[in-house]
């Protein structure tokens, strides 16, 4: 069991438990964290799983591939701490991930 | 083998998709596919249907199970199923709508959908809004005083195609056209196939091929503001074929005209059969967005699409091999107590979190919901501003007989203005 926490746009955190290899999006919308609406279900299809990784990883995570980064492009308010969840697996080396949330996915 | 027939304990509960019965109302018959659990055989489309929030939902999101039969298929098996389903001899419409970005899977549904993609995210899409609210304006200023309308005719009808048709770039006045052209293409989806249908759809095709055949030539000499132009351009940069974008520009129109009207008349109808939900969104237009959300679950508009597996699989349950085609039933998804509540049968325009499956999932996630969004954010709010009361002016609206949409045939209402 890895560590994530989830930081809304009040500054609000909360932190969840995930499995190996368990996308971040599906331990939101597993746990009621609105805030990731998740509409296409994690295929990088539509953006609407957007996060802000905190400060301390943005270093530490495996970089977005092309088509994650397609479709970061498009979202609303991207920066370069912007990711998909649904793309971010959790693993020993992301135990206890800091995500920001943006207020609304769109 | 198992049809899908369940044992009809209530009336109504056969499963009949042409019958108006289920016209009417398809809910009882989804419920007892629910409940039936496994996926269940449907010969006249040669499918096992799937209902269950969950299993429909994972074959949606799931790669290996796709659009086109091409991996396990020769072309002769192929050639002989469309002979079967009346699909054949129809050569526009085997290049331009048979063959799509919907259709194609992996690399070329990706190449695809990544031409457009951008142009149907918010940000493109919100830069609509004036356009779009313009043009409800308009269409309102001319029905306010007129105290009794068809919803679905006089207003519904004018406004997806035409923005549509805005945003690829074709002239306002040649938009209506485009309606028409849409509408007979689509007709030919459902499950009725006659012949006569068949030549019309063909027909359709043929005119929207030459038509955007002229525009890509003027947008050549002259390019514009408009995705048709930064189509051609990415013809030229080697994207995409000809064919390819005809076939694109089709699919747009056509997955965007027909499922917005619905949605618009049995969003209203709900408002109206839900008057308390109708007085809750007038107190609170701060909802519109969840009860827009709550509008396509309610009544999902394009209830009924298919999957092929690629791979050996279990569903519900039971196994099935390769090359099972699968017909999710995103309209009996969307009404499944199990994903949301004993409540999943009324109509809450403040539901939320609303993780719905009346755009599909996965990688054919629909590309224009957006702007089906916004055409009903825009028509509800100026409604709303602008109406003291909406009433129903008929008994029982009709719905449209079939499994692949959803959506009343007219929707006559009173309006009182504000
Ligand atoms: C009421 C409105 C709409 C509904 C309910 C709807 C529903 C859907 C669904 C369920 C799919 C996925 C099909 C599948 O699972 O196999 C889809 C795909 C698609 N939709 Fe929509 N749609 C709507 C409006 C629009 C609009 C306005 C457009 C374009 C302007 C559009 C364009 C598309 C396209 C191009 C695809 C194929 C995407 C792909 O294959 O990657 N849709 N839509
Ligand atoms: S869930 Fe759709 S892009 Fe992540």
């Amino acid at each position: 069991m890895y560590r994530v926490t989830f930081v809304d746009a009040d500054g609000q955190a909360t932190e969840l438990t995930a499995n190996e290899g368990q996308s971040v999006m599906s331990v939101a919308v597993a746990n009621g964290i609105d805030q990731i609406l998740a509409e296409c279900g994690g295929s990088c299809a539509c953006g609407t799983c957007h996060c802000y990784v905190d400060e301390s990883w943005t270093e530490k995570l495996p970089a977005a591939d092309d088509s994650e980064q397609g479709m970061i492009e498009c979202l609303m308010n991207p920066t370069d701490r912007s990711r998909l969840t649904c793309q971010l697996k959790m693993s020993a080396a992301l135990d206890g991930l800091v995500v920001h949330l943006p207020r609304e996915q769109y | 083998m198992a049809t899908a027939t369940p044992k009809a304990s209530e009336p109504g509960t056969a499963f009949e998709p042409l019958s108006v019965a289920f016209a009417q109302n398809p809910y009882p018959a989804y419920a007892a596919l629910r409940d039936l659990g496994e996926p269940q055989f449907f010969p006249d489309f040669g499918m096992w249907l799937v209902a269950r929030f969950d299993d429909v939902a994972s074959i949606a999101r799931d790669n290996s199970m796709v659009r086109s039969p091409e991996f396990f298929m020769s072309h002769e098996e192929i050639e002989a199923e469309k002979r079967a389903q009346n699909w054949h001899d129809m050569p526009h419409h085997s290049r331009f709508v048979q063959f799509s970005m919907l259709d194609s899977d992996g690399e070329v549904h990706d190449r695809l959908r990544k031409q457009v993609f951008r142009e149907f995210t918010p940000v493109f899409i919100a830069r609509q809004r004036g356009m779009i609210q313009s043009f409800v304006d308009k269409l309102v200023d001319g029905l306010i005083d007129k105290g009794e309308i068809d919803f679905v005719e006089d207003l519904a009808a004018q406004v997806p195609g035409h923005i549509i048709g805005r945003v690829l770039g074709v002239p306002d006045e040649d938009c209506p056209q485009l309606r028409v052209w849409s509408e007979n293409v689509v007709k030919f989806f459902d499950i009725n196939r006659t012949d006569e249908r068949k030549a019309i759809a063909e027909k359709a095709t043929t005119e929207f091929y030459h038509y955007l055949q002229k525009l890509m030539t003027q947008r050549r000499a002259a390019p514009q503001e408009d995705l048709i132009t930064r189509l051609i351009a990415a013809q030229d940069a080697g994207h995409l074929n000809e064919d390819e974008l005809v076939s694109t520009c089709m699919l747009i129109l056509m997955a965007g005209h027909g499922s917005t009207i619905d949605v618009l008349g049995s969003g209203m109808h709900a408002l109206l059969r839900f008057p308390d939900q109708m007085e809750r969104l007038r107190q609170d237009p701060g909802l519109i967005h969840t009860a827009i959300q709550e509008m396509f679950r309610f009544e999902s508009p394009l209830p009924f699409f298919h999957r092929y597996s690629t791979t050996d699989c279990v569903v519900g349950g039971k196994a099935f091999p390769r090359g099972t085609k699968f017909g999710l039933l995103y309209g009996a998804a969307n009404r499944d107590p199990a994903a949301f509540g004993d409540d999943a049968g009324s109509f809450d325009v403040g539901r939320n979190p609303n993780r719905h499956l009346a755009f599909g999932g996965g990688a054919h996630f629909c590309l224009g919901n957006h702007l089906a969004r916004l055409d009903m954010e825009v028509i509800f709010t100026t409604l709303i501003k602008r109406l003291k009361s909406i009433s129903l002016a008929e008994v029982e609206p009709q719905y449209k007989p079939g499994l692949s949409v959803r959506g009343p045939k007219a929707l006559r209402l009173t309006l009182t203005p504000a």
